[in-house]
């Protein structure tokens, strides 16, 4: 059951951002992910801020460079839905219908799936961990199966959930983020905080800013995206491993490529060597499996999460053999 | 506490007085049953203060419903425990079963994780709005048909969902039947006569009533 | 309809059952008109449309919401409980703890000699009870939860079993008590056995702990009229919960009723009654209003029971021609911090499925601090299954012989494992695995595979897997009252819940059959201990053979009554009439007729009254049902993922009484294996906390709309048990779920050549299993 909080609704994100005043303040607007935080007390809140009836917020439309705007309150579903997503960026499409389950796509804004708390059944827990203020990751010596490859860097190991976010980064996507000061854009790229830099934090979201929309970039002809995802079971799940591709061809030519892991590491974790290994490349078999290899030389798994390492060699190989069957 | 609102006098009440209000209210139940959109507060960014309670119109079942409520009180249990529709069951409370999802505005949504106050002014159809008097309504029908349940807990939100997806996609191919019910478990494990019953719904719906 | 008005409600044309004399069993039903059609729910109106009142929709007005504080280690000692607080915030109305004067009552386990007080000042495990509230809300509760300040002696625990002997670990309770139960079995003399085999193989098999987690939270509503307590409860068996709450609060059994009309499943975790309910109580009684209380999903995961984890060795020898000469078994298990069941039933099927005359069993149950077990839907037999049948699948492939074939070979007709090997009355297993087979095409798939080159990453697999359910054949006692009323409609007052699995709709069809009645004339009354007579709970696959021959003794007696009273009018012999077309006729004298409502008697006292009580099972002799379950499954060999293409059952539970609600149980069994084989498992922080991880719907995975197929295939093998009892009928609920995971797994080493020998068959260890393959 929820704890007490106090409640406002904003009608414009000044509005909103005005009661942004403390670090207890939270911004709702699907509410999937923070109601279930506050439930567990994975943090407190004095205040909730509605943002759900912001209607700048919403919507889906072309923009003057010929890029896409989705506003940060529009839902999972309709990204998933929209006809110029599925038309211009199939991979962010893919990704959005693979979140969670139908009702949370319903009830999940694209705002929200970018900037949700880590599913680490630690930090979820009643377990004091370093993410929430405490002295040690509990995934390092403990049940640590579905938990991060990379990145971890000997601080936190959970893994960021979302789906969008890497599909997102791929397709080189940007945040707006509204604050007391003035808006700025923040490339996908650097919106995430690895834990060795601040272990608190999972975005670089001050506690009086919001994601008011994403600028997702005009579309080269010629470029592939897709996102594929394994999970333990069907639906619900977040990523075991999760690849995002955002591939240029000219011919069968890999000119230009972005590849990004989720269920990888605290961050959607783009992949240097996957694009080194194709990028000039035809995708034939020896390159497929090269990329497939370079993508887990730098892993280091933890005791119980080792099948990651063969896993995101497994999804990758048969995501680029895929994309290659289609292309040729 | 139920009785505790004393900040809220600059509120309106449309026209039902304070004593009355609170004390249908705190007795559990619903105030008065008003017509669509008859109170139109302004909405200003007024902070409610933890604990106190404030006052929603919620549409339910195409009636409106005025009442006081918590910030924290989910549609679930308000639906529930305030105005007594036991349809939408409590499973999880974290948006992780689907005993409890509604429609808002058309669409399913997990009751157990929105909050009472993000409903107001949208269509919220719990089971008991798919009713046509003490008739069934289609999609139930097709439940009963198909034998798509057991202890019968998880069928309201099951049910809901596939009339969810039916409005969306009146002729649904097998896979989306089955992605549409991926939101709602069934530990009896009726999954292939759940989606028996999302195909003949389908049917009953459209008009095709004969087997 | 006014009284006496010409209108009753027998279907026309239909003639009843022959009517025994007094004392004598009715014979086998020849040809039945109601029973074994596929027949709706008599309830399903109420459950569809919202109308069913559950545990957790009973409401009141001045309803108090309860909720329990538990502890959150292992293990710890409660040193002191400050309510202080808790006690001052608004519309908290109670706060109850081990020192509140008269709560702190001792709770007596289901099994065992272990004790535990209802707050027990040594928490053995996550989740034990240290105090309650109960508030206006349940929001206000859990803010009294929270508020409440416990402190601790946090003491070492031990929650890994394959620990828990170890000397260095910490113990539950003493160093000298680690083992909660020890069971032996031996026949035979298996050394000789091996040495007569011709392949012998040997193989550890593993099995997570499964939760049971019923969509219903476990929960009661509570409620005092002076001493009478009523108690609304969301349980498999209300008389249970009865004459527990009695026992615990020193109450006569009159002075309690229970209430369970209907109840949001259980599977094994709802036939015992919970601490929760009687703190409900106590909750009531001090606050002086009704209480409700529903765990929450959370504590629904630690504390209302599990499958225990089982650590398997199986050693089997077999001759070429399929001759299973031996069986040795091994099996360490937990029922957690109490003795309950941590190995109980795990080894029966290796004892008694298949005939071999030399078998060792050897079972330990070890105490750990975790929640305790529960009996889960066909306690032990899906983990022996998981063991004994995958060896079958690998000692058949070893003398290349088909499975179906090989398990056909060693089919017993008696029970090798009880004393005095009583035959059984009757044994499907033959037909299920023959019919099965070619419902599935099995021979055709098996020699197609062997012909293709399955060389894409997707390889396809088929498998199946056999098994007996220890009981389910139900029995003694049961008691029904039956109703009929002037205008033939009925009332049929039972005792036993219908958790689902549609018992009602049964037991409605049988009178159906005795009476020539419609379905929808009779009405229901059940699972209530003020108003329906002594049930056992609804569980072990017993009910519908239990109620259903008490239910038929019930008619019989009505109609006994009824031929009585005609006799009288007739003046003739009760012996030579008989009833058909809502008439009764002399067999002598077809002018000597009467109505079935004009018979004088009957009109004037407008109801007759008939009881049933279930008869004994036939002595010397065993009853209980098989299944074979034949399945194929796709493997992504990249990514590990699994795909069930198509699922077959095939079930002897003698005469399918509903074909409709058969071939749901059978769907819901093959689901819930489906769970056990690929997605569930408890996953405790072993070397931490201790804590659960996994207590949730997301953590812990319950398959989905998307991890079944989109048919289950029912094959039943519809053969009355006339020898069982007098409507036919066996248990069908329980064995379903026994093959279902072991049936997957050999389909899976058909499709990828790897065992996999430890549940959940879920991508993170295929995977791993397939790299090591690759690598090795």
């Amino acid at each position: 059951m929820l704890p007490n909080f106090s409640y406002v609704k904003a009608d414009s994100v000044k509005v909103a951002i005005d009661q942004l005043s403390s670090k207890e303040t939270r911004i709702l607007a699907g509410g999937t992910d923070l109601l279930g935080c506050l439930r567990e007390q994975i943090f407190s809140a004095d205040k909730v801020v509605s943002i759900s009836r912001i209607k700048e917020l919403t919507g889906i439309g072309k923009t003057s460079d010929g890029g896409v705007r989705i506003g940060a309150l529009t839902t999972i579903t309709e990204v998933a839905e929209s006809a110029i997503i599925k038309e211009f960026y199939p991979g962010l499409a893919q990704a959005a219908s693979q979140v969670a389950s139908p009702q949370l796509r319903n009830q999940g804004t694209i705002g929200g799936n970018i900037c949700q708390k880590p599913r680490c059944w630690y930090y979820r827990g009643e377990f004091h961990c370093r993410r929430k203020g405490g002295e040690e990751c509990f995934a390092f010596n403990g049940e640590n199966q579905f938990h991060a490859i990379f990145g971890a860097d000997s601080t936190c190991a959970m893994v960021q959930p979302s789906d969008t976010a890497p599909a997102l980064m791929a397709l080189g996507a940007s945040a707006r983020v509204a604050g007391r000061s003035d808006k700025k854009l923040v490339p996908l790229e650097k919106f995430y905080v690895l834990p060795s830099v601040n272990v608190l934090k999972e975005t670089v979201l001050e506690p009086d800013e919001v994601v008011t929309e994403i600028l997702l970039p005009k579309t080269d002809q010629g470029l592939r995206s897709s996102y594929r995802k394994v999970r333990a079971r069907r639906s619900w799940d977040f990523a075991l491993a999760g690849v995002a591709l955002a591939l240029s061809f000219k011919g069968d030519t890999i000119i230009t490529d972005r590849v990004v892991l989720s269920g990888a590491a605290p961050v959607p974790w783009r992949s240097k060597p996957v694009e080194d290994a194709i990028t000039g490349k035809k995708l034939d078999a020896a390159t497929t499996s090269k990329a497939a290899e370079a993508a887990v030389k730098e892993a280091e798994p933890l005791e119980l999460n080792s099948f990651k390492i063969d896993l995101f060699k497994g999804v990758i190989q048969e995501e680029l053999e895929a994309i290659s069957r289609q292309h040729g | 506490m139920a009785t505790d609102s004393d900040d809220r006098k600059d509120r309106p009440t449309g026209g039902v007085s304070r004593r009355d209000f609170l004390t249908t209210v705190g007795a559990g139940a619903v105030v008065a049953a008003t017509a669509r959109g008859a109170s139109a507060a302004p909405k200003g960014p007024e902070v409610v203060e933890a604990g106190k309670m404030m006052e929603v119109e919620l549409q339910v079942n195409g009636r409106g419903y005025r009442l006081l409520v918590e910030p924290r009180w989910t549609l679930l249990f308000v639906l529930r425990e305030k105005l007594g529709l036991m349809g939408p069951k409590p499973g999880c409370e974290r948006g992780e079963c689907g005993a409890c999802t509604v429609l808002i505005d058309g669409i399913a949504r997990y009751s157990c994780i929105t909050l009472a106050v993000e409903a107001e002014d949208r269509e919220i159809t719990s089971l008991e709005g798919l009713m046509s008097g003490e008739d069934l309504g289609p999609v139930q029908q097709a439940f009963v048909e198909k034998d798509a349940l057991q202890c019968g807990y998880c069928t309201s939100g099951q049910v809901v969902a596939v009339e969810a997806l039916l409005r969306k996609t009146p002729n649904p191919s097998p896979d989306e039947i089955r992605t549409g019910c991926s939101g709602n478990l069934c530990r009896c494990g009726t999954y292939p006569n759940i989606f028996a019953a999302a195909g003949r719904a389908a049917e009953l719906k459209s008009g095709k009533g004969g087997s | 309809m006014k009284f006496g008005e010409d209108k009753m409600y027998y279907l026309e044309g239909m003639d009843l059952p022959e009517t025994p004399t007094p004392g004598v069993s009715p014979a086998p039903w020849k040809k039945t008109h109601a029973v074994g059609e596929p027949t709706l729910r008599v309830d399903a109106y109420q459950r569809v449309s919202g109308t069913a009142v559950y545990t957790s929709d009973v409401s009141s007005r001045d309803m108090l919401f309860g909720a329990i504080l538990r502890c959150p280690h292992p293990n710890a000692l409660v040193k002191s409980v400050d309510v202080s607080a808790a006690k001052k915030l608004p519309g908290v109305r109670a706060v109850i703890t081990g020192d509140t004067p008269g709560v702190n009552l001792d709770w007596p386990y289901e099994w065992g000699s272990d004790k535990s007080k209802i707050f027990d000042p040594h928490c053995r495990f996550e989740g034990d009870e240290v105090a309650a509230v109960a508030a206006d809300t349940p929001y206000l509760a859990a803010d009294a939860l929270r508020a409440i300040k416990v402190q601790y002696e946090v003491l070492p625990f031990v929650v890994d079993e394959t620990k828990a002997l170890d000397p260095k670990s910490p113990a539950v309770y003493d160093k000298n008590k680690r083992i909660a139960k020890k069971e032996n079995y031996v026949r035979g003399d298996v050394a000789k056995g091996f040495a007569e085999a011709d392949v012998v193989l040997e193989e550890e098999y593993n099995v997570s702990c499964q939760i049971h987690t019923p969509l219903e939270l476990h929960g009661s509503v509570a409620k005092w009229d002076g001493d009478q307590l009523t108690i609304w409860d969301s349980t498999q068996g209300v008389f249970f919960v009865q004459e527990k709450v009695a026992q615990v609060l020193g109450m006569p059994l009159s002075k309690v009723r229970v209430i369970g009309h209907y109840m949001g499943g259980g599977f094994g975790s709802k036939l015992e009654p919970g601490k929760y309910t009687v703190i409900a109580a106590m909750l009531a009684k001090i606050t002086g209003r009704p209480v409700k209380l529903l765990l929450t999903r959370e504590e629904t995961f630690l504390a209302t029971g599990n499958r225990p984890p089982n650590h398997m060795k199986l050693k089997a020898g077999v001759k070429k021609d399929g001759t299973l000469t031996a069986l040795d078994f091994s099996c360490l298990g937990t029922g957690g911090a109490f003795q309950s069941g941590g190995v109980q039933l795990v080894d029966w099927l290796i004892r008694d499925l298949y005939t071999c005359s030399n078998v060792r069993c050897e079972s330990t149950d070890v105490y750990v601090n975790a929640g305790q077990t529960r009996p889960f839907r066909a306690p032990g037999h899906p983990q022996g299954a998981w063991a004994l049948e995958q060896m079958m699948d690998a000692l058949a492939r070893a003398i290349n012989m088909d499975p179906v074939e090989l398990r056909l070979k060693n089919i017993p007709t008696f029970s090798q494992a009880r004393n005095g090997n009583p035959p059984y009355t009757t044994t499907g297993l033959k037909e299920c695995l023959e019919e099965g087979a070619k419902a599935f095409g099995w021979k055709e798939k098996r020699s197609k595979k062997a012909k293709s080159t399955d060389n894409g990453h997707i390889r396809t697999g088929i498998g199946m897997a056999a098994a007996s359910w220890v009981v389910g054949g139900g029995g003694p006692p049961s008691t029904i009252v039956l109703k009929l009323f002037s205008d033939g409609s009925a009332n049929l007052n039972m005792g036993a819940s219908d958790i689902g699995t549609g018992t009602k709709t049964v037991m409605a069809m049988v009178v159906a059959e005795e009476l020539g009645l419609e379905l929808d004339k009779i009405q229901i009354e059940n699972a209530d201990t003020g108003t329906t007579q002594f049930a056992t709970r609804s569980g072990g696959s017993k009910t519908i053979p239990t109620e259903s021959p008490a239910v038929r003794a019930a008619a019989v007696e009505i109609k006994r009554q009824l031929l009585d009273m005609a006799a009288q009018d007739l003046k003739t012999d009760a012996a030579k009439l008989v009833i058909k077309d809502g008439m009764v006729f002399s067999s002598e004298d077809s002018a000597k007729k009467k109505k079935l409502t004009e018979i004088s008697g009957f009109k004037n006292r407008r109801v007759l009254l008939g009881i049933g009580y279930r008869g004994p099972n036939p002595s010397g002799k065993t009853v209980i049902p098989f299944t074979a379950q034949f399945c194929e499954v796709k493997v992504n060999t990249k990514t590990g993922e699994m795909e069930i293409a198509r699922f077959v059952a095939a079930h002897d539970s003698g005469r399918v009484m509903n074909r409709l609600t058969f071939e749901n149980q059978v769907i819901g069994g093959v689901t819930m294996g489906i769970g056990l084989g690929a997605t569930e498992g408890r996953i405790l922080d072993r070397n931490q906390t201790g804590k659960l991880c996994n207590r949730n719907w997301h953590d812990y995975k319950l398959p989905t709309a998307l991890d079944v197929p989109l048919n289950i295939e029912s094959t039943p093998v519809d053969r009355p048990d006339s020898q069982a009892n007098t409507t036919g009928a066996k248990g069908l609920g329980e064995p379903v779920t026994i093959p279902t995971a072991p049936a997957l797994a050999n389909a899976v080493y058909d499709a990828i050549g790897i065992r996999v020998t430890d549940t959940p068959m879920n991508p993170l260890q295929l995977c791993r299993l397939l790299a090591e393959k690759k690598r090795s």
